[in-house]
């Protein structure tokens, strides 16, 4: 991705959206002011890319879900290096990070992630990309299907699509909104990152979609807050015992 | 099933205490019907704990057997749907290789 627009190259192979942007694509860089994220204590003495970094490692040291997937990946031989694997660099348009498979690289939009809160959901989300990329053959580039799929279960296990963060984007729904929620989140994320019609978008996703909202990898449960991240993390830790005792 | 001597359960009886706890939590109700679209169904996990207990005390081999049942229509649960992609025998060979040279140089 690297400072090029995600469309014109291999660029990135999945994308974030911001939480309160309903512009789906990058050839449209104009920027709500209204959708950056609340700023912190942070922004008055450092610059955007000392906050990223800072908010970064926070995240891989202390949430519960981001320790997850990289215990995951570790076990499936795609140890992560926060030097190797990250990047904080400044995007067009209100997209909040991606996942770019020709480098193996999760990069982080520095100018539009705001506060902790929401580096640890763009980290999650990346992260699983990541986690799919390690363990299974992805087509990015070549089979919209298979992008379809790892944003679908981004946007099904990271917490993009709970009951708060949908209310604060005034989508205002309850029984199975989730579902609705993911579906609309995983068209707008491929919209992102590809040059293609809402229509194959959505097909894809809805191809895809019972197969991949299905696979909670490597949670085993969909991860409504940390309490269930912690709990999922410690199955996790026990799987030898629980495999060799069923 | 194992079926030797230093079986245990698959998970300590904590764990099943503290799913079955979390599963009738009204914050559990909130976040299922809200995905499912029901009710959550938690009879289960307090089966599975009065069958973890059971072992425990008792080394009961119908709580084993009611155990190990139960735990693998779970794993049969989370594996019926078909994956869209194939799974890899190995690694991205490219995963811990250095960034490209011309991004190194920016």
């Amino acid at each position: 991705m690297a400072g090029a627009p995600a469309e014109s190259g291999p660029g990135a192979a999945a994308g974030e959206q911001l939480p309160q942007q309903h512009v789906a694509c990058q050839v449209f860089p104009e920027r709500l002011a209204q959708g950056n994220p609340k700023q912190g204590f942070l922004s008055s003495f450092f610059t955007n890319n000392q906050k990223c970094q800072l908010m970064l490692l926070k995240t891989l040291e202390t949430n519960p879900y981001v320790k997850l997937l990289l215990d995951a990946m570790k076990h499936s031989g795609c140890a992560v290096n926060k030097e190797r694997h990250f990047s904080c660099e400044d995007c067009d348009g209100n997209v909040s990070g991606g996942f770019d498979a020709s480098t193996s690289q999760i990069v982080l939009c520095q100018n539009n992630i705001g506060n902790q809160a929401h580096m640890n959901r763009v980290v999650t989300h990346e992260l699983i990309h990541a986690f799919d990329h390690c363990r299974a053959h992805v087509h990015w580039f070549t089979d919209v299907r298979h992008l379809a799929c790892s944003e679908v279960r981004a946007a099904n296990l990271s917490g993009d699509c709970s009951l708060v963060n949908e209310i604060f984007r005034l989508h205002f729904g309850l029984k199975q909104h989730h579902q609705t929620c993911v579906r609309d989140r995983a068209i707008l994320s491929i919209l992102a990152v590809r040059n293609i019609s809402k229509e194959v978008a959505r097909k894809a996703v809805d191809d895809v979609f019972e197969s991949c909202f299905n696979d909670h990898e490597p949670f085993g449960r969909i991860p409504h807050n940390k309490t269930y991240a912690r709990y999922a993390h410690r199955d996790f830790q026990n799987r030898d015992r629980y495999y060799s005792n069923i | 099933m194992a079926d030797h001597g230093d079986w245990r359960p698959p998970r300590p009886c904590e764990a099943y205490r503290a799913e079955w706890k979390l599963c009738r939590s009204a914050r559990h109700f909130l976040h299922h019907y809200y995905v499912h679209g029901e009710r959550p169904a938690c009879e289960q996990w307090r089966r599975d704990l009065a069958s973890c207990r059971e072992w425990e005390e008792h080394r009961s081999a119908e709580a084993q057997r009611s155990l190990c049942e139960s735990e693998r229509a779970r794993v049969q649960a989370a594996r019926k749907h078909t994956l869209v992609w194939a799974l890899r025998q190995s690694p991205p060979a490219d995963w811990h290789l250095p960034l490209p040279q011309e991004e190194k140089d920016q």
